[in-house]
């Protein structure tokens, strides 16, 4: 049969044949500076051929524990005793002072005095009536203990069968006092046959290694005659590009599902806006501090928008100017079209809603309405870590005849806790387009700490009975930015960090809960 | 939303009970306030108030309510007002400038540091949530006792009248002047663009107690040995002037002053009397507040939840209604609704139930759907989603892809507060090449994709500009050619079942190489573009390797 071997096991042949003596594979392995389980696999090899082979012994090793090892460098408790009396010129000394002396532990103590008196190193007396200790001997030389003890400065560990009677007696003695560790194992040694020492070593092919496997290696069966080299499994691959949603994105989904579980029809709407409908519909007066430039973008291009019919625009107007038909005294102002027909980039989603309340006046079968958007809004503010100019607004409305604030906080449970947040409250609060207002806030589990969300509330009655919305149909809103809740589901703290896409976080970016 | 700052020990005297920290905490929130802060050392906190609240901005208003909340007081405080003998004459010129004026006295003051910063802080406030920032309302506060009644209030010729300005430079402007060179006069000087005449507040002797709504006179300023004061408030809005003096008078009370009214004469012998502290009565119907609360109480409750919040309610003659009376301070009822949340408020909104509203039927929105099901093509593409702003800059729009700027077809944003700011995407392939250049050091190749939307000037539509859904891809690595684009566009054209009519038409676009750029047809519609970058354009995005990218308007193949 021709003997076919990898490069590494020729190798360890080689280096066994040199080798004299017992050959220990735990100690090759090291010798070899290579893993004992591709020694082991070699030695396999080696087997398979009737080379080498192996066989398995018991051994039992002796170890100084830790007490041992501190006593091979100070000395046994009784040998510091004793150096503590001869250094202090004590003959005499009563048992109390000696403790207190010696700063040992009691029963450490001890142990050194009946050591101490074995050796016959010293008495004890009671006869002044206090116990008291008295040096008998001269000299002190090392006890058959101590001088085996030395044998661990040289070795670290012993082999129970190399020991001889004598050195069997001191074990005990050592294993009584605690002070030594034994180990059984099996080891195995390693030998060569005949034919495995006589070989020549002409005879032997080596066998090849390649990385990959090729289509012609499969096809030919070539395979069998190579080894493929072993890949380091622990080692992490190469980051993979992988298509992938935005982290933003993911989370609309999300909460688009929420919406949709809870009967809600998505709705969208005009991102360039009318002031009509983004400010006037709403009932905020046109010189409300939020209208100002400085929060909102208007636009110089295209300038004018188109506004409703006639009728819609009266009604908005006589609402701010004397509140209309809807039993509010009005903001008390002469209110102006050309400010209604400024263009701008809508400041919150509330505008879309408002031309669904447009929508509804107009339908004859006034069915309740569920509706909700996740879209784009715009403010004209300066960027920083928590401020964005455009951000995406969550938005959800009922409309229905005879709901009520207590339909709401119900509605606002519902919702968070489809978000993963089990509790919920709600504060009073201000906005110009509701009343009753509430603000909303969620327990987070995670921080242990309230959360401050969003709004909520009725739309008063001077934004719907311009749109025909009178009671007892009500129009329930609530809505928040959707940033604030990405921040927590994907533990980021610049909410910048949504928009400007740092291709290694959304390629590392985990969505699952 | 405007915030003032308490002291725990002055607040503690003006509730009349001890207060501890959190339990504060716990309790401003239910009466609509909000702590900011709470700094322990010195014992005081941040309290943010709505800004429909102005009496909020002292300690005595945001005390009373809490005296309602602990129930220590009920329904409206009571204020002393005593009659009293001065005259303010108003002249008819105001009328076109600044028609409105009101006047109190308030005698025998004895403030400390701490109230004469709240009148400060108060005066501040007013000034912007009630005044507009003095356009609607300006007050002027001033030393009684160094001016003589009867007092005038008329319409000047800018240079006709000169006096001394407080924190002026000690000497006389006239009008114009104080416009042109005072601090104030500058900051305010847009209130009276335009006007002919200036308002101005006279004395018996010509000695000008304000020049409202810019400056108060050296002449009457408060110092400590200030005992008496005169209060004006002058502006555009006669409910709004007299809010504010009756929110200022109301709380001078508070600090234990005395008021008196001043008579106010307009022309024709209309005389008016202020401050009015008389609470404004109100019909509400108890049904109504039950059924948008969602509660079912009893005459008696809803009474009690009214009297809790400061207000003071009684059964109506009508059957099922009752009289409400608001107090001369709150300005921010104007319709019943408003009164429902005073009523939950003192309810306790955390005592309000929860009911479920269930049933209906969802549907998502069509672009929406549609994109969803572009991103999941594009993910099996292997492409990363990105997401961009649809605020954009016109430079990067069309300097750096190659293409000249056509002003007039541009969404153009009037003010934006930063440059990078000034319209917003026509298409997304700009955008998305600035995300390459911000992640040009990543591992290539970088294969991503926008789904997003793009605004389009539409004269047809109500506000003169559309919103359109775009789909754009770029691959981005050495290898990066045309026909690796179009493996993709293919591969999407067939996933959405579009082969049939599909087509690439050659053509030329300065952002692409000549030779390489082709518009996307379906059904002879053109719907996009593909094509390998300009060496310039990849340039100006400071890439080093080549781009080749597509784009195309999902409206147009939904």
């Amino acid at each position: 049969m021709k003997i076919i071997l990898r490069k590494q096991v020729i190798d360890i042949l080689k280096n066994l044949r040199e080798k004299q003596g017992l050959i220990i594979a735990s100690d090759l392995a090291n010798d070899l500076n290579i893993d004992y389980v591709v020694l082991m696999s070699a030695i396999n090899d080696l087997i398979s051929y009737d080379l080498g082979g192996f066989k398995e012994e018991e051994i039992n090793h002796i170890s100084l524990n830790k007490e041992g090892m501190t006593y091979l460098k100070s000395g046994l408790p009784e040998r510091q005793l004793l150096e503590i009396m001869i250094h202090q010129d004590l003959k005499e000394i009563s048992i109390e002072k000696f403790i207190k002396l010696s700063k040992m532990e009691k029963p450490l103590f001890y142990i050194g005095l009946s050591n101490l008196k074995q050796n016959k190193w010293i008495a004890q007396s009671k006869a002044s009536g206090e116990s008291m200790i008295f040096l008998t001997a001269e000299e002190f030389p090392k006890t058959e203990i101590e001088q085996f003890l030395n044998i661990f400065n040289k070795k670290k560990v012993l082999n129970y069968s190399e020991l001889s009677p004598d050195e069997l007696t001191i074990i005990d003695v050592l294993n009584k006092r605690k002070l030594i560790n034994k180990t059984q194992k099996t080891q195995r040694i390693i030998f060569l046959t005949e034919k495995g020492k006589k070989l020549d070593l002409d005879d032997i092919e080596e066998l090849l290694q390649v990385s990959k496997i090729s289509s012609e290696m499969l096809s030919t069966g070539s395979w069998k005659d190579v080894e493929l080299k072993a890949f380091d499994v622990t080692k992490p691959g190469p980051l993979l590009k992988a298509g992938k949603i935005h982290p933003i994105i993911n989370l609309i989904n999300e909460i688009r599902e929420v919406f949709l579980s809870m009967g809600f029809t998505e709705i969208r709407g005009p991102i360039v806006e009318s002031a009509f409908f983004n400010f006037d519909a709403l009932y905020q007066p046109q010189d409300h501090p939020a209208r100002e430039l400085h929060d909102t973008f208007y636009l110089d291009n295209p300038k004018i928008s188109k506004l409703p019919d006639k009728e819609r625009v009266l009604a908005v107007k006589n609402t701010h100017e004397n509140g209309g038909e809807s039993g509010s005294t009005g903001w008390r102002y002469k209110w102006d079209e050309n400010i209604a027909k400024k263009t701008l980039l809508r400041t919150h989603t509330t505008a879309t809603t408002v031309r669904k309340l447009a929508q509804y006046y107009l339908e004859i079968d006034k069915k309740p309405i569920k509706v909700f958007s996740v879209d784009r809004v715009f403010r004209n503010e300066k960027v920083d870590k928590s401020h964005l100019a455009e951000f995406t607004q969550i938005e959800g409305i009922v409309i229905d005849d005879n709901v009520n604030l207590c339909d709401l906080i119900g509605l606002l449970s519902e919702f968070y806790r489809k978000l993963g947040f089990k509790k919920i409250i709600t504060r009073p609060g201000f906005f110009p387009y509701t009343e009753p207002s509430m603000e909303v806030s969620v327990y987070y589990d995670k921080l242990g700490e309230w959360l401050e969300m969003g709004g909520s509330g009725i739309f008063r009655p001077e934004v719907t009975y311009p749109f025909g919305i009178k009671e007892p149909t009500r129009v329930l809103a609530w809505g928040q930015g959707l940033e604030r809740i990405a921040m927590l589901y994907y533990d980021r703290k610049d909410i910048r960090d949504f928009y400007i896409n740092p291709i290694k976080w959304l390629r590392q970016q985990s969505y699952h809960k | 939303m405007p915030t003032i700052d308490l002291k725990i020990d002055r607040l503690e005297r003006l509730v009349g009970k001890k207060l501890d920290i959190k339990e504060l905490e716990y309790d401003l929130q239910w009466i609509s306030l909000d702590l900011e802060n709470i700094n322990e050392e010195e014992r005081s906190i941040k309290v943010e108030y709505n800004p429909n609240r102005p009496d909020f901005s002292s300690p005595e208003g945001i005390a009373r309510a809490l005296r309602g909340y602990y129930e220590i007081d009920l329904g409206i405080p009571i204020f002393k007002l005593t009659s009293g003998e001065i005259v303010m004459k108003v002249d008819p010129s105001v009328k076109e400038v600044r028609p409105y004026i009101v006047c109190g006295v308030v005698r025998n003051i004895d403030l400390d540091e701490d109230e004469v910063a709240t009148l400060m802080t108060i005066q501040e406030h007013l000034h912007w949530a009630v005044g507009r920032d003095r356009k609607k309302v300006a007050i002027g506060v001033h030393d009684l006792d160094k001016v003589s009644p009867p007092y005038r209030y008329t319409a000047v010729k800018p240079d006709s009248v000169s006096f001394t300005p407080l924190h002026g430079d000690g000497y006389p402007m006239n009008l114009e002047e104080i416009l042109l060179l005072h601090e104030k006069g500058i900051e305010y000087a847009k209130i009276l663009e335009g006007k002919e005449l200036y308002p101005i507040i006279f004395d018996n002797n010509d000695e000008v107690l304000s020049f409202p709504p810019i400056i108060n006179g050296e002449l009457t300023t408060v110092t400590e040995e200030t005992k008496n004061l005169f209060l004006d408030l002058t502006g555009t809005d006669f409910q709004a002037v007299n809010l504010a003096l009756n929110i200022l008078s109301t709380t001078l009370a508070d600090m234990g002053a005395e008021i008196e009214t001043v008579t106010v004469q307009y022309e024709g012998g209309k005389d008016i009397i202020t401050p009015d502290f008389n609470p404004k009565k109100w019909e509400v119907r108890t049904n109504y507040i039950n059924n948008v609360l969602g509660l079912k109480l009893n005459d008696e409750e809803m009474i009690k939840c009214f009297q809790k919040v400061r207000l003071n309610a009684n059964k109506a003659k009508r059957k099922g209604y009752l009289e409400i009376w608001v107090p001369s301070y709150r300005g921010d009822i104007m319709h019943p609704v408003d009164f429902t949340e005073e009523c939950a408020i003192g309810y306790g909104y955390v005592n309000l139930p929860l009911t479920i509203h269930d049933g209906g039927i969802g549907n998502y929105h069509y672009i929406h759907e549609f994109s969803n099901k572009i991103r999941k093509i594009m993910i099996g593409a292997g492409y990363l989603e990105v997401v961009n702003f649809i605020l954009s800059n016109s430079d990067k729009q069309f300097n750096y892809m190659n293409q000249e700027k056509d002003e007039k077809n541009l969404i153009q944003i009037l003010n934006p507060v930063s440059n990078e700011f000034d319209t917003t995407r026509v298409t997304l392939l700009p955008n998305i090449m600035d995300t390459l250049r911000l992640n040009r050091s990543e591992e290539k190749p970088i294969r991503i994709f926008e789904v997003g939307d793009v605004i389009v000037l539409a004269p047809e539509e109500e506000t003169g500009a559309r919103r359109d859904v775009h789909l754009t891809g770029v691959t981005y690595h050495k290898d990066a050619d045309f026909t690796e684009a179009r493996s993709v566009v293919d591969y999407i054209i067939t996933s959405l079942n579009l082969q049939e009519n599909y087509e690439i038409k050659p053509s030329t676009n300065p952002t692409y190489i000549n030779g390489r750029y082709g518009e996307i047809y379906i059904n002879s519609n053109k719907v996009g573009k593909i094509g390998e970058l300009h060496p310039e354009v990849i340039l100006n995005f400071k890439l080093e390797f080549p781009v080749s990218a597509f784009e195309i308007n999902l409206e147009k193949i939904k």
